[in-house]
């Protein structure tokens, strides 16, 4: 006690702030800095989970470097965000930008967008897949063909298969989108708006030089959500494809499919966790370069 | 450069009526300040000339055009707004140039144009800043510059030096006035500062309720205010009001006093009696009212001094120097012209 009296007020300051910090240190190292640390230990190693780990250098590396598959996967993980990013963009803010407009059942609409996004998405994805069986059973291909136009095989085409478990990967994360445009939107002064309605410039430049690059900060926050979102697509596609995990022929397994694979089929542990140390850096490389490019200069 | 005239203007939000006809002709160069309390429609007649909402009946004439069905752009006018609305990812240069974005002119003519409107603003060093990096006053005459390059008929201001500090803004005050006498534009200004209206306009409009309850210039609505309303709103501190009734050619106040206020008045009228803290002074003959001081506020060349009078408490002036202590018993007089007499019903002015 005597020790604690003696302090300055600044140490004392420094020892109640690591006394309320301790409960989330002591979280963050041993929930999130350890295992992360672990696996990329376990990457050098091989390991099947019983036995005992054998360390063997770069070997995982070297095993992925050569791995088609693991190419072809890398592959498809950046069409998941190369595509899914720009297009959820694009669609949420021009939902968001006509539905800040919208008085008329504003809340109701509001709500209809954002219920995907609090549906689970393994009842999500077992529907759509319903929905994209060939006739007589499936939704799209039953209304294809009472208008006349031949079946499509949305699951069972390895071009058509990772578009088609994209769409309703999408559209579950709009809804989050939407709200988060809207209240970018919202934060906008109105005065803004009237200053260029005494100017006189068209809706579009008022779009184009006021709305979006107000709305920067936004789009940057979606921007980087969503792209790690898609980055980690897992639950739709494995749902989707539960006969064939990743199928058909491996095209629409992304990065985060393969490491379950490898981990808990395979029970090839340093194998998968050289896989989840690559997706931690192009997680980092993708983050850093948007936040980079979108920055306020 | 052209005349405004507004027509029973009357605006009407789902069933709240908030402007009762307004009519007014604003003439060519001149400098018209509204001002009233907030909710007095001021900033919504504003909003209506600039076509920003549509009138619920009534005409807005500008340049010997009736505007009501066209667009703000089209109208011929700017607007100063109270949080200046520049963009904050434009430079100075920019912001000023929007002003200009619509116009048919050619780039060389907007260039030249922005370079004259940052001169006689004396901003010409700074148009490649951004606005954060601009001081309040500065952010205020970029606002006040993107409506100068559209050379528009009629200037109009919301409230545009509210958001600034007690001294920036009686600089900004000033430099509006210059700004009119050298460009000599229509203004309409709006604010609730009774202080800027009496100090820039040339014509005041005072509002409350949305109706107009005086038009005239600052000496006008100081020395001849309309109504009790008017003679209250104007003039720092507010008037004292001395509750009487008339008896012959003469008010007895309900203090006792009788005051001579010139002029025929019905016998055994309610009237109130008007009269400023800065025309009321310790004094011992043609005394009007008698009290005990009960506080002191001195201000350096004078002082002002409340007295409690029978129920009431008036503001008084008295001199800087040798102030009435407090709890001495004073008698005040004022000179007869700077009496006001108000119906008690209705606060019209009666002589």
């Amino acid at each position: 006690m005597k020790l604690y009296r003696d302090l300055t007020i600044r140490q004392k300051h420094i020892v109640w702030a690591w006394a309320f910090l301790a409960l989330p240190v002591v979280f963050y190292t041993v929930i999130r800095f350890y295992p992360t640390g672990n696996a990329i230990l376990i990457s050098f190693q091989d390991w099947n989970l019983l036995g005992s780990r054998t360390w063997t250098g770069l070997d995982n590396y070297i095993k992925l470097w050569n791995d088609p598959v693991f190419w072809q996967v890398f592959r498809n993980t950046f069409v998941y965000l190369l595509l899914g990013t720009p297009v959820s963009l694009v669609l949420s803010f021009i939902i968001a930008y006509h539905l800040d407009k919208l008085r008329f059942m504003h809340g109701f609409l509001r709500m209809l967008y954002f219920l995907p996004f609090m549906t689970s998405a393994v009842a999500m994805a077992w529907v759509w897949r319903w929905f994209y069986q060939p006739v007589p059973i499936g939704l799209f291909n039953n209304f294809l063909a009472s208008i006349g136009i031949p079946q499509i095989e949305f699951l069972n085409s390895t071009t058509n298969a990772l578009p088609s478990i994209l769409a309703p990967a999408v559209w579950a994360g709009l809804g989050f989108q939407i709200i988060i445009f809207m209240a970018g939107l919202r934060a906008i002064p109105k005065s803004y708006y009237e200053a260029a309605r005494i100017d006189g410039v068209s809706t579009w430049t008022v779009l184009w030089e006021i709305t979006l690059p107000l709305l920067k900060p936004t789009i940057v926050f979606i921007v980087v959500f969503s792209s790690i979102g898609f980055l980690r697509i897992f639950d739709h596609v494995f749902n989707m494809t539960t006969n064939n995990p990743g199928g058909p022929l491996n095209s629409t397994k992304p990065l985060v499919l393969m490491i379950y694979q490898s981990a808990f089929d395979s029970f090839d542990m340093g194998y998968a966790a050289a896989q989840t140390v690559v997706l931690f850096l192009v997680l980092l490389v993708v983050s850093l370069i948007q936040l980079r490019l979108l920055r306020d200069r | 450069m052209a005349d405004l005239i507004l027509r029973d203007l009357v605006k009407t939000y789902d069933k709240t009526q908030v402007l009762h006809g307004i009519s007014l002709n604003v003439h060519d160069g001149e400098f018209v300040v509204f001002v009233g309390p907030s909710g007095c429609g001021k900033s919504t007649t504003l909003r209506l000339i600039a076509g920003l909402e549509d009138a619920t009946s009534g005409d807005i004439e500008i340049g010997g055009r009736v505007v009501n069905n066209l667009e703000p752009k089209d109208r011929d006018i700017a607007m100063v707004f109270q949080n200046y609305a520049i963009y904050p990812h434009m430079t100075v240069r920019k912001n000023i140039g929007f002003g200009l974005r619509s116009s048919k002119k050619s780039r060389e003519e907007k260039n030249k144009r922005n370079e004259e409107v940052a001169d006689i603003l004396d901003m010409t060093e700074l148009l490649d800043r951004k606005p954060n990096q601009l001081s309040g006053g500065q952010r205020q005459r970029v606002a006040i510059g993107r409506a100068m390059v559209r050379d528009p008929a009629v200037f109009l201001f919301d409230e545009p030096l509210s958001n600034l500090d007690a001294q920036l803004r009686t600089q900004m005050r000033l430099e509006i006035k210059k700004l009119h006498q050298r460009v000599g534009s229509t203004i309409v200004f709006v604010t609730h500062d009774q202080v800027e209206a009496m100090t820039m306009a040339d014509r005041i409009v005072i509002m409350k309720d949305g109706f107009i309850q005086q038009v005239g210039t600052p000496a006008e609505v100081y020395h001849k205010p309309a109504n009790t309303f008017v003679a209250r709103f104007i003039g720092a501190p507010s008037m004292n009001m001395l509750p009487g009734r008339v008896n012959g050619g003469a008010v007895k106040l309900h203090s006792g006093f009788d005051i001579d206020v010139g002029g025929k008045l019905d016998a055994g009228r309610e009237v109130l009696v008007g009269v400023r803290p800065e025309d009321l002074h310790p004094n011992e003959e043609h005394a009007i009212l008698e009290g005990d001081v009960s506080v002191c506020e001195p201000l350096g060349h004078e002082t002002l001094i409340y007295v409690g009078t029978g129920g009431s408490e008036v503001i008084a002036k008295a001199d800087g120097r040798v102030p009435p202590k407090v709890g001495e018993r004073v008698r005040l007089s004022a000179l007869p012209e700077n009496l006001h007499v108000f119906d008690a019903k209705t606060g019209e002015a009666l002589v």
